[in-house]
């Protein structure tokens, strides 16, 4: 669906993006995760045609993204990172407006309802909290029912609830087909949605993979165990997942059936991208 | 089909903020005015009225409209949506286009001074386009109400002046080239009458030309790069 090759970008004089390399397959969720500044929206932006001046090459859905035309954006949805809408006029008639710019259009009233709008569709958009304009504006991108959508932070300062109603939507969407770029700095979304992330970090890929390879690839996974210990309190011990059988504690816990716990301890996403690039998320 | 809903959400958009209300109000004031001019010169006035007030509203207004679709980043979705920017414009100028030629028609109805209507309209349609279009253009280069103000002014007076000298001084057939004059000449309908409405014709088509590249500019721009 997306063939970067050897993409060089820069706002300024400044070197920013240098021959980047990476390609999103058709129908995945394909994650770009980074500490804000890394460049993220900046590669959503030149996915979509915004930013016409840059060296390489960058196909999306076979079009070259500086040439991109009407029938080009007729296929494309892009959630922005900030909200994207007409304060004066009614989130339904935010809605009718962008839809009606586009062939095809998906029943409005079913996306209000779905992210949770419905009550609040006819209320001016300037009265709109900062959580709800941000739903608003998610759903305004699904509209055209795209088959690539682009989606910068979307969950961005939503509660957990709101969140996970669009995580759900955007996995919804992947089931139907689509394909979905989702620019983040939450772990825990990148690990439960993409089938790809990529770590951006200084306008530069540092990882690509799927999140498990990712999290298991890197440090070994550790299983720990507790145990009654004989002054009678709980014990608990670690060892890598590849080296149990050296175990000679456990080998006898298991035998004897006297493990209080076990559980292996995945390190994070978060821990993993620490260890490659040096840096923290947020 | 898309571009009739452009023009309809603009039309939606300048209903809301106010502009048709705005509009009713100096209409009333307008024809008053008119009433208490000598009969000679209500032709003129009307003429001066219509060319300087609602047929220009686009070069006044123009500024505030662009501006609330940058600040609110409006303009960043509809540059990723199939519109184009040949209809942003269209949508633009014959939105504010119908608002104009509607209250140049009361007023003028309300003078009794309109003797070919048709001619009449279509003069204070591509009027106001003309003026749209300018504003347009400013609009897009800049980024506060203040200095589209600052830059529209002296396009304002490059236009009226000739427009104003023509009719009161300076009657020389060869002033029709002059965009300000060729539309006061088909809003008054005094001068070298097919010829005005050409002139005009010609000049409202440039600009909407130049409106649309810049335009196109500014829609290519929304990412952070100048071009
Ligand atoms: N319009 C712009 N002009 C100049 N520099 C910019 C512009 N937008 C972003 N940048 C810079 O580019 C870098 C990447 O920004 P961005 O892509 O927004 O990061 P992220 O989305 O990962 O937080 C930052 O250093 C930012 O300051
Ligand atoms: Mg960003």
């Amino acid at each position: 669906m997306i063939t970067v090759k050897d993409l060089v970008f820069s706002y300024t004089e400044k070197p920013f993006i240098e021959t980047m390399n990476f390609s999103v397959r058709d129908g995945e969720i394909f994650g770009f995760l980074g500490p804000s500044g890394a460049g993220k929206s900046t590669l959503q932006k030149l996915l979509t045609g915004l930013l016409p001046r840059y060296g390489g090459s960058v196909t999306v859905d076979g079009t070259e993204a500086k040439r991109a035309g009407k029938e080009f954006y007729q296929n494309i949805g892009v959630d922005f990172e900030f909200p994207s809408l007409y304060e004066k006029l009614t989130g339904r008639e935010n809605l009718r407006f962008f839809a009606s710019l586009y062939r095809r259009h998906r029943d409005i009233d079913a996306l209000l309802k779905a992210i949770g709008l419905h009550m609040d569709a006819d209320k001016k958009v300037s009265e709109y909290s900062k959580g709800m304009k941000s739903r608003l504006n998610f759903i305004k991108a699904l509209l055209h029912s795209p088959k690539l959508l682009f989606l910068d932070e979307p969950t961005n300062g939503l509660d957990p609830s709101n969140a996970r109603v669009m995580k759900d939507m955007i996995l919804q969407e992947k089931a139907e087909g689509k394909t979905v770029i989702l620019t983040t700095h939450n772990m825990y979304d990148a690990t439960e949605l993409c089938d790809h992330v990529s770590f951006i970090v200084d306008g530069a890929i540092a990882a690509l993979d799927t999140p498990k390879a990712l999290m298991t690839k890197k440090r070994a996974v550790q299983l720990t165990y507790t145990f009654e210990s004989p002054d009678g309190g709980l014990e608990e011990r670690s060892v890598p997942l590849t080296q149990t059988g050296g175990d000679a504690t456990l080998r006898q816990l298991i035998g004897d059936g006297k493990l209080a716990s076990i559980h292996s301890a995945e390190p994070t996403l978060n821990d993993v991208f620490v260890e490659i690039t040096g840096r923290r998320l947020q | 089909m898309r571009t009739k809903a452009l023009i309809l959400s603009d039309i939606r958009f300048q209903f809301r903020y106010g502009f048709y209300s705005l509009y009713a109000v100096f209409t009333l004031l307008y024809i008053g005015l008119l009433f208490v001019l000598p009969d000679a010169w209500r032709n003129d006035a009307a003429a001066i009225m219509i060319f300087t007030d609602p047929a220009a509203m686009g070069l006044f207004f123009m500024g505030a409209i662009v501006l609330f679709e940058k600040n609110e980043r409006v303009l960043d979705s509809i540059a990723v949506s199939p519109v184009g920017a040949w209809e942003y414009v269209l949508s633009k100028l014959v939105s504010i286009g119908l608002i104009s030629a509607l209250v140049a028609l009361l007023i003028g109805l309300g003078a009794g001074v309109i003797r070919a209507p048709l001619t009449f309209l279509v003069s204070v349609f591509l009027c106001s386009c003309l003026f749209s279009a300018m504003g347009l253009i400013v609009a897009c280069k800049i980024k506060t109400l203040n200095q589209f103000i600052v830059a529209t002014v002296p396009l304002e007076l490059l236009t009226v002046v000739p427009a104003i000298l023509w009719m009161f001084w300076w009657k020389a057939d060869v002033l029709v080239l002059h965009p300000g004059v060729s539309m006061l000449m088909a809003c008054s309908g005094r001068g070298a009458q097919p010829l005005a409405l050409l002139s005009l014709l010609a000049w409202t088509a440039l600009l909407y030309f130049l409106a649309v590249k810049t335009v196109k500019k500014m829609l290519l721009s929304v990412g952070g790069i100048k071009l």
